[in-house]
């Protein structure tokens, strides 16, 4: 869940069932395949710097990192936020 | 030859031993050969939720210990003689079976029931792995609460690893009403984070607990809505085509879709 949705009261909007399940999400990443929170932090903090290595304007505090699966895969989704006002530059 | 199902959750008190009451019951009811069979060992609870507490004589740990006869300790339901209950031992704790135990013993019940339900008891230790020895297919229980699905997730995996196939689920206690209110996590949610194969949504209903406190399954109350729930998830079982009830949070939108449902059936 983004920092700035929750600024803007977001997530009250969507109840308390889309924080349980964005919770869940997270939780179920870190039992399916053992990694602690710290690893996860980690990992995503080393996701954003490759990205950014192309991308200068990502926002690494606000990587969501979450398991999606259907019949046949298990798929590690991530969702990277970039931020806005370096966009406007173009 | 029986088909055995083990019941379980991971996390106990999500309503394993209501499922299996009402499935065994549902089933029997259809004109199937039914014996439950209660693991949760030091732990009974499946005799008094069938309300047989007061026939037991043997149990299953007497059986596995050769103080007493399969046939003997099998007790036979009030109303239906096709459904068999094998009760828990009380006093004993889960050590005292073991998992090629559980699977001996299910292999002499095999040949005289057409389907075994096992309760398993919470956890994913000892008990459960007796629990899941010897089934052909195990269903797994959650309520739409983040520690319940947690540790149904849990069970996914240990499920898979024991070479059991992939378990179905029945999300139970769900209240339409929270969840439409977007308080609660909805089916497709639970779907969507477990991703196994659905067989039944059991809503949450206070006639579970007026039958429970009668020793009767709900089953037999066709007007309820959680009696109707275990009962389509039996006929699933049977490999019937049942619609899921679309749940509403109007209670006459509840009663209208389940007449609806009922009248096609019969
Ligand atoms: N759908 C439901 N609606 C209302 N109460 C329920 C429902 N399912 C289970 N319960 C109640 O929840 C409690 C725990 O159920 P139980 O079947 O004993 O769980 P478990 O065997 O998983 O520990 C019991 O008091 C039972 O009556
Ligand atoms: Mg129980």
């Amino acid at each position: 869940m983004g920092f700035f949705r929750e600024l803007l009261g977001g997530h009250r909007d969507r109840g308390s069932s889309q924080v349980a399940k964005q919770r869940l999400m997270m939780v179920l990443v870190g039992d399916r395949y053992r990694l602690t929170p710290d690893q996860v932090d980690q990992m995503k903090h080393e996701m954003a710097e490759l990205l950014s290595r192309y991308l200068p304007n990502i926002n690494a505090d606000q990587i969501e990192v979450s398991l999606l699966r259907d019949d046949e895969n298990e798929r590690l989704h991530a969702q990277i936020p970039l931020r806005r006002s370096q966009q406007g530059e173009r | 030859m029986a088909r055995v199902i083990t019941i379980t959750s991971g996390k106990g008190g999500v309503g394993k031993t209501t499922t299996t009451a009402n499935l065994g019951t549902a089933l029997a009811m259809r004109g199937s050969r039914v014996a439950v069979v209660d693991a949760d060992i030091g732990l009974r609870n499946l005799d008094v939720v069938m309300g047989l507490e007061n026939r037991i004589v043997y149990d299953l740990v007497d059986v596995v210990e050769g103080r007493a006869r399969l046939r003997q300790a099998l007790i036979k339901d009030k109303r239906l003689p096709e459904l068999c209950l094998l009760p828990a031992a009380q006093t004993r704790d889960k050590d005292a079976v073991s998992p090629e135990q559980m699977v001996e013993l299910l292999d002499q019940l095999r040949n005289d029931f057409d389907f075994i339900l096992i309760d398993s008891p919470a956890g994913i230790e000892g008990g459960f792995r007796n629990a899941i020895a010897g089934a052909d297919e195990v269903i797994i229980v959650t309520t739409p609460e983040v520690s319940a699905v947690r540790d149904a997730d849990r069970i996914v995996g240990l499920v898979e690893a024991a070479e059991k196939g992939t378990p179905r689920l029945v999300v139970n206690r769900i209240k339409p009403r929270l969840v439409s209110r977007g308080d609660m996590l909805s089916v497709d949610d639970v779907l969507e984070l477990l991703a196994i194969e659905l067989i039944g949504v059991v809503p949450d209903d206070e006639n579970i607990i007026t039958s429970t406190n009668r020793g009767e399954a709900v089953v037999y109350d066709q007007g309820s809505i959680a009696g109707k729930s275990f009962l389509h998830i039996a006929q699933r079982l049977n490999g019937e085509e049942v619609p899921f009830i679309i749940l509403s949070d109007q209670p006459g939108m509840f009663e209208r879709l389940f007449s609806m449902f009922g009248r096609r059936r019969s």
